[in-house]
């Protein structure tokens, strides 16, 4: 096999790792503040696609409006969970079953809200990251220019959580309550806050994911609830539910392994073989392999 | 006591009414949501057409026909309790799907147990009469060992490809064709160098096509469902693999090249209907069509259903409403033209083999060849 092919082979496989990567943060962001797992995590990646769907296609807006807008409105939607949502089923003494519960009705929801709206085919997405005959030429190797835009999006996208988490006062506060929730509400830090922002980061993160899957999965209903969302979970659980950057790491490892089985291997076994990995390495590092900080699930 | 008397008074009224004012049920199963093929609007369309052309003037006999839809979801066992329940709940006199050819062979024997006529689109040979012999089952179109013989003539004897790759799906559509293919190509001395499955729902081919280039393929012939063809083309392209590619009916509807328009330029397919097809017939049915739904055009399969649903009628115009009886008439007397051409059964309880070849060109399909 030639290296061209090979290299093509990591760059795809990735790429499309690094977006479950990004799921996998939606999970993660949640666990970190409220413990509870949200099974409509995925619905914000469906959500997102066809929300910048809606508004450059339809609406022709332009890409950075038609991208900023929808991603306020995931935002606003990642507050509504939590008012609407979470806060009810708390006050109310329910408990992390009762919230999965909600959030999984939330998810079916959300299809077959896109299905009565948008129809159950699914549509092309605009070839705003790159078309199918665009190429960045490094070299002698072309990596066409989806795949790279992918990576520069998420790139940026980590700078910028790295960034609010380390150095604003507000991630900060975020980190104290993912540390000790009691602990950091004793020293005066308002904990609906952070709760806010986590939900907010969770969705915006996974509606980012969504807008960069959509041009691979096309604006559709296998966006909110097919296998990428147990790929992000996937994911989330090798950086130990606890470490966004392993996440990512996870996630890209994922969409190695799924790849380069199918290459080397074969197509048919491929998740298969992906999610028999994923097993043994829980059997063997529960606390999840790309979870430098040791941190316990 | 009066209660009695009002509450008997009026279901004698009620059943009046209902025995002056009969429609003849007739239910229609298609997937509207699911993975796979979403082509449940399409056959709905289609078959409401011709439903409303026939009411319109006059029903069959004065009583006017009425569709019941349902949703199989592309889901074998959504598919059988549908089908149950409208074979044995709603008593319909006849039901037209399911499309998707795993579903078919799922819930066939409901219609021989319940003595009702079942019409259908999907294309599987797998359920042919010959090989499944059910007399109440019927094809509303060619089926796909049809199509894949003529992709595979063209393939070998136009396209000069000699050495197949071929890239497949898991339903049993795409199963069944890849036997046909793998039975056609050593006919002209052609052996097929590899073959590599992509699942539905699978959104990455890029591991298929490498080996597919390592086996030396010169040319790529496509057995998948219309997302997976989509993906395929793209990433072809992406890799910069420049090969003829040819592919069976799912490949030649806008469902695929409406997710892939830049890269299924210059695609091959077969075909089961082409929208620019100059015959009248067609060009009545696609005028028909748009003028009732807003402009949209038709697809495969709607024309097998306008055209199934024709058939019933005539059916029914001359036997009445018994299934045994219809579906007796239509296994040997039936013969109608319709938007497929001359629709007569055969033995394999195929109602037509018309297919066409056509070519890709960025907007239209443009038909090549049209065999009958």
């Amino acid at each position: 096999m030639m290296l061209q092919d090979i290299l093509q082979n990591i760059v795809s496989g990735a790429s499309i790792g690094a977006t479950y990567g990004l799921v996998g943060l939606g999970v993660v962001f949640l666990w970190l503040t409220i413990s509870r797992i949200n099974f409509a995590n995925i619905s914000s990646a469906m959500l997102g696609a066809y929300l910048f769907y809606t508004f450059y296609t339809m609406v022709k807006l332009g890409f950075f409006l038609s991208f900023v807008l929808s991603v306020s409105v995931i935002a606003l939607y990642g507050l509504g969970l939590r008012i609407f949502i979470y806060e009810p089923i708390r006050k109310r003494g329910g408990g992390r079953l009762e919230f999965v519960v909600a959030t999984l009705m939330l998810c079916t929801f959300w299809l077959n809200l896109i299905i009565v709206t948008y129809g159950a085919l699914p549509k092309p997405f605009p070839p705003v990251f790159g078309g199918s005959k665009d190429f960045i030429t490094i070299g002698s190797i072309r990596i066409p220019t989806l795949y790279l835009n992918i990576y520069l999006v998420i790139a940026a996208l980590m700078v910028l959580i790295y960034f609010i988490l380390n150095k604003t006062l507000i991630g900060k506060s975020f980190r104290a309550a993912a540390q000790n929730r009691e602990a950091a509400a004793l020293m005066g830090i308002d904990v609906k806050v952070t709760t806010s922002l986590s939900f907010v980061m969770a969705t915006c993160v996974v509606g980012i994911a969504g807008i960069l899957l959509a041009p691979i999965y096309f604006v559709s209903l296998e966006l909110g609830g097919g296998s990428i969302g147990v790929k992000g979970f996937a994911s989330a659980v090798l950086g130990g539910l606890t470490n966004p950057y392993g996440t990512i790491l996870g996630g890209i490892s994922l969409g190695l392994l799924e790849n380069f089985s199918t290459l080397y291997i074969s197509s048919t076994y491929r998740d298969i073989i992906s999610f028999s990995v994923l097993v043994a390495v829980l059997i063997l590092k529960p606390s999840g392999i790309f979870n430098w900080k040791g941190k316990k699930i | 006591m009066k209660l009695n008397k009002v509450l008997v008074l009026a279901i004698v009224l009620l059943l009046g009414v209902a025995a002056l004012g009969a429609t003849i049920k007739i239910a229609l199963v298609a997937p509207f949501t699911g993975l796979g093929s979403i082509l449940g609007d399409y056959i709905k369309m289609g078959a409401q057409l011709a439903l409303e052309e026939i009411n319109a003037a006059g029903g069959i006999n004065g009583n006017m026909l009425e569709m019941l839809v349902y949703d199989d979801a592309a889901n074998p066992s959504t598919a059988a309790n549908v089908v149950r329940r409208a074979l044995f709940q709603d008593n319909v006199v006849a039901v037209f799907g399911p499309n998707m050819s795993s579903a078919v062979i799922g819930v066939h024997p409901l219609a021989q147990q319940a003595k009702i006529p079942m019409l259908v689109g999907a294309t599987s040979p797998s359920f042919r009469y010959t090989k499944i012999p059910n007399d109440f089952l019927f094809r509303l179109r060619a089926d796909d060992e049809v199509k894949v013989v003529q992709l595979v003539k063209y393939a070998v004897e136009v396209l000069g490809i000699k050495k197949p790759g071929v890239i497949y799906g898991s339903t049993d559509y795409c199963l069944a064709a890849l036997e046909v293919a793998k039975a056609e190509f050593p006919k002209y001395g052609v052996e097929i160098v590899a073959m590599e499955q992509i699942k539905e729902g699978d959104k990455d081919a890029t591991g298929q096509l490498l080996k597919l280039k390592n086996a030396g393929f010169d040319g790529l012939i496509g057995l998948t469902h219309e997302s997976e063809a989509a993906v395929t083309v793209n990433q072809l392209r992406q890799l910069q693999i420049d090969v003829p590619i040819i592919g069976f009916s799912a490949w030649g509807v806008p469902a695929f090249t409406d997710l892939a328009p830049e890269a299924a330029i210059g695609v091959y397919s077969v075909q089961g209907f082409n929208p620019v097809d100059p015959d009248p017939a067609v060009v009545a049915f696609v005028e028909a069509y748009k003028a009732r739904w807003d402009g949209k055009e038709p697809s495969d399969p709607a024309q097998a259903y306008y055209d199934g649903m024709y058939l019933l009628a005539e059916a029914i115009k001359n036997v009445g409403t018994d299934g045994t009886k219809i579906a007796q008439y239509l296994a040997t007397k039936a013969n109608i033209f319709g938007v497929q051409g001359e629709l007569k059964c055969d033995e394999h309880h195929n109602f037509t083999n018309v297919c066409l070849i056509s070519q890709f060109d960025g907007k239209d399909w443009r038909i090549i060849n049209k065999m009958f």
